[in-house]
């Protein structure tokens, strides 16, 4: 039984690419409702696979979900297709080509706008400005920065409860960044939905969230409250950018042999 | 009088294979080589429905029309759909063999004979220099000018159109945002039948259905590429012109040249603007 | 053959070996010897047959190194074929040239041709490429058609060629054609086989896989990608040359976009990418008509209309092309290597990963 404020509940999942190339095994996560959780870790680590399972984009990449269930709101939506996960409100923003170029700024939006939803095309421009200026420009003409602002503002029309952005910061300026994240947060409470945050800048990430989970070589290997997370040592080490470039290793190693070490006393 | 009916027609019959072929490649990316196929057997059903139902007319359209929407949806999800993501090629040879299979079909349940569809081919208006039209040359035309006003419309303010060029453009992106990308590519194809049905029953009434005439698809197909493959506006420029150079050629210089001349048209064409007339030049590196 | 992609291999060097396993090369013999004794056992028309296998063999081997190896699609093979045929009415009718020198003068123009025809491909890809070839088979089509027009005895009636004569040996009937497309069908095999599996191949596959990235490897597109238009449309013209002296008579009929397309299906059930491939679907394809026109004297006699027929056998081309692109897009060859697979393992089993579906 679901705890009811759990929106996102995934258990055990296991992803299998091609029927031979294993990318995430056992991962489990929990996302409240309401809240902000980012997922970081390095490429490779199974990020965006777990993104992919969420939001049903596995068929399309060959790839199936061979162990564990994924629960939306208290119902099993492993294998849905991805159109009724969008209708049920999982809306993913993909890492790139984000929005249809050749449409332009308010037809992208139109595109998305549902009936009845809490946000209004006007609202959106609102809340994005940048992009009201550039309404009957063609998208594929924007910079990334409001590429982004345009993909969250078709996401926000999609009537959103759960919001999955994959690498939010990707080719963008930090400065930016900053912005993005934090009008993200602001959305998301005047709104009241829920976001995953999956991110390979985890400093940006963790710190409009409530909630980390750390991933590495297809398994989760830290979770936490943000605001600790952040300030743990050995996520700073290895994934905040405190370990000198040389003697990096990857955090499992590290345990290992930590283990060992106590083992042996 | 008699040059500028016969392109008008003509010019009629490849704009609306030309302006399925732009669909399905906008939509979809298939380069469609079972357009002309697609075009005559729908003709033949037209004709068939007709005779069945004692030269009703409302009946062979709706005939035609139940097969189009049959096969645009069998098409698509029986074969296209299992194809999504597959190099282009694989989807031009996919239809190169829903061609054969068509004409076969042909073969086998028309026996491949010739026949001309006359419903209304009664002249209904005589033209100075001896040309006359018939009903159905002047339905032709209206026909064609309502397909495409009915589609420039739907594309540009419905809400579907919209969703319909989103989907041509990134499918992947369109299914996350509630999109049923498999409802919007089996309309396309459904469009793109119905238009090719609609030519062919134009060129039966005009000239003849046969097996030979399955070659007006590539007619259209030239018609797209010279206009440009992925706009509309273009199909129709592009088929005014190789109507106009196919007559011109037949009439001045060498019958034989008829199936060759809208290639070489081609070639010439895509020597000095390979993205066509209305084209948008990315779409050479995508194809 | 081809390569076997259930084999583990631990060098390139293994990767580029023929026949790998001992057995392979007893398989091989014997086919060979088999091919060699056929005849002898066989009906006439069993053997005509087989002439056309081989026929079609070498024109396909050429659509395979072009289509399979180079990724280039081509429409215009038939016009090749055509290309071939004509070079030896003109050569035979006008000059009077002998076998030997007409069959290599037919090589020489298509491959000539073929550089023609293969210029846009280094402008075009894909579709545009494809329609390029098709504008060129039409073109080419065209002019035979005026040729035969002008000199044939009639438009529609074809001309005639004499059996190729070696001094005073003369090459006619099935069964001496027989041994003798064999051998030009081995030698043509062993030629693609190692130009595949030495720098032009791998070339070729790397500008089918992505030319941009071949291009930043260092390989020369334009070089590579004609080098497959001309050795493509020289074995296709050869082939075309030599059906013309098989059949003693050539029709501008004959040449159809159709039968560039039944080239494609060949190399579509036999597999992209295969040598083996090639040969399979050859033998396949060319013999399905005359198997559906057998299969067709078993049907109650108020069946049997000559158009069902035709398009029944045209159909099943189609069908092959479809089915297989769907469910078997490697085609035969790896229906080959499936079975070699089998009974290499045996009696253990290969099979990929069965993950559990829920």
């Amino acid at each position: 039984m679901p705890m009811p404020d759990i929106l996102l509940e995934v258990r055990q999942l296991e992803v299998v690419y091609h029927r031979v190339a294993t990318a995430i095994q056992g991962v489990s996560l929990d996302v409240e409702s309401g809240s902000i959780v980012a997922l970081v870790g390095t490429n490779g680590a199974g990020k965006t696979t777990t993104l992919r399972a969420i939001s049903g984009f596995l068929q399309s990449e060959d790839a199936e979900i061979t162990d564990g269930e994924i629960r939306f709101a208290g119902e099993r939506i492993n294998g849905r297709r991805p159109h009724e996960l969008a209708r049920a409100g999982i809306i993913l923003v993909p890492e790139r080509e984000k929005v249809f170029a050749t449409l332009t700024v308010k037809e992208n939006l139109q595109f998305a706008a549902r009936e009845g939803g809490a946000m209004t095309l006007e609202g959106v421009l609102d809340y994005f400005p940048a992009l009201a200026h550039r309404q009957g420009q063609l998208a594929g003409y924007l910079s990334g920065g409001e590429k982004q602002m345009l993909a969250i503002g078709m996401a926000l029309l999609c009537r959103p409860t759960l919001l999955l952005i994959d690498e939010l910061s990707l080719g963008l300026a930090p400065i930016v960044i900053r912005q993005l994240m934090e009008q993200l947060a602001r959305v998301s409470r005047d709104l009241g939905f829920t976001v995953l945050l999956v991110e390979q800048n985890a400093n940006a990430a963790l710190a409009v969230s409530h909630y980390g989970y750390v991933m590495e070589g297809g398994r989760i290997v830290f979770s936490g409250k943000a605001s600790e997370l952040i300030s743990h040592p050995d996520v700073r080490e290895f994934y905040l950018g405190g370990a000198r470039e040389a003697e990096s290793k990857s955090y499992r190693e590290i345990k290992q042999y930590r283990r060992k070490r106590r083992w042996w006393g | 009088m008699e040059f500028a009916a016969t392109v008008v027609i003509l010019t009629c019959t490849y704009a609306l294979l030309a302006a399925g072929v732009v669909i399905l490649y906008k939509a979809a990316r298939v380069v469609n080589f079972a357009h002309g196929e697609l075009a005559i057997v729908g003709g033949y059903v037209f004709y068939s429905a007709s005779v069945l139902g004692s030269d009703s007319l409302w009946l062979a359209i709706a005939g035609a029309l139940v097969f189009s929407i049959i096969m645009g949806v069998t098409i698509y999800m029986s074969m296209l759909r299992r194809l999504v993501g597959e190099p282009l090629h694989v989807t031009i040879l996919i239809t190169i063999g829903i061609g054969i299979v068509l004409k076969s079909a042909i073969l086998i349940i028309w026996r491949a004979e010739r026949l001309t569809i006359d419903v209304g081919v009664a002249p209904a208006l005589r033209l100075s220099g001896g040309a006359s039209l018939s009903y159905m040359d002047l339905a032709s035309v209206a026909v064609t000018v309502l397909f495409f006003l009915a589609l420039y419309l739907f594309l540009t303010f419905t809400r579907m159109g919209i969703q319909f060029r989103g989907t041509a453009e990134n499918a992947l992106l369109a299914s996350q945002r509630g999109v049923n990308v498999d409802f919007v590519l089996a309309l396309a194809w459904i469009i793109a039948v119905i238009a090719a049905s609609l030519s062919g029953v134009f060129f039966g009434s005009r000239a003849f259905l046969s097996t030979e005439s399955v070659t007006i698809g590539l007619a259209g197909l030239i018609a797209a590429l010279v206009g440009g493959l992925d706009s509309l506006r273009g199909a129709v420029a592009g088929a005014f012109i190789v109507a106009g150079t196919q007559y011109l050629t037949v009439r001045l210089i060498d019958p034989v040249l008829s199936e060759t001349v809208p290639f070489l048209l081609l070639l010439l064409v895509m020597s000095i603007r390979p993205w066509g007339l209305f084209g948008t030049l990315e779409e050479l590196d995508r194809v | 053959m081809s390569r076997n992609p259930y084999t583990l291999r631990t060098s390139y060097l293994e990767g580029n070996e023929v026949l790998r396993r001992p057995y392979q090369k007893v398989l091989v013999g014997l086919i060979l010897a088999v091919a060699l004794v056929v005849p002898t056992a066989a009906s006439t028309y069993f053997v005509h047959l087989l002439d056309l296998c081989l026929l079609s063999a070498i024109g396909a081997l050429g659509l395979m190194l072009l289509t399979g190896y180079c990724g280039q699609i081509s429409l215009g093979h038939a016009a090749f074929l055509a290309v071939g045929a004509y070079t030896t009415v003109i050569l035979n009718t006008h000059v009077g040239a002998p076998f030997t020198i007409v069959v290599p003068a037919a090589a020489l123009f298509g491959g000539l041709l073929g550089f023609i025809v293969g210029l846009p491909s280094l402008r075009f890809r894909g579709v545009y490429l494809a329609i390029s070839t098709l504008a060129m088979h039409y073109a080419i089509i065209f002019l035979a058609t005026k040729y035969q027009a002008e000199f044939g005895p009639s438009a529609t009636a074809g001309m005639t060629i004499p059996d190729p004569s070696f001094g005073s040996f003369v090459l006619s009937g099935d069964r001496p054609w027989y041994y003798f497309l064999l051998a030009v069908v081995t030698l043509t095999t062993v030629g693609c086989m190692n130009l595949v599996r030495t720098r032009p191949g791998r070339a070729w596959m790397a500008i089918r896989d992505r030319d941009i990235a071949a291009q930043a490897l260092g390989i020369n597109l334009a070089r590579y990608k004609l080098l497959a238009f001309v050795i493509s449309s020289m074995l296709a013209s050869i082939s075309g040359s030599l059906l013309a002296y098989f059949s003693n008579v050539v029709t501008v009929e004959k040449y159809t976009l159709d039968l560039a397309i039944v080239y494609l299906a060949m190399i579509i059930v036999g597999g992209m990418g295969s040598i083996l491939g090639a040969l399979l679907g050859a033998i396949f394809i060319t013999l399905l008509p005359f198997g559906i026109d057998a299969l067709f004297g078993y049907l109650p006699r108020s069946w049997r209309f000559g158009s069902t027929l035709f398009g029944v056998q045209a159909g099943a081309v189609g069908i092959c092309i479809i089915f297989f692109l769907l469910f078997e897009p490697k085609g035969l060859a790896e229906i080959w290597c499936r079975l070699e697979t089998y009974f290499e393992r045996w009696p253990f089993r290969y099979r990929p990963l069965d993950t559990a579906r829920r």
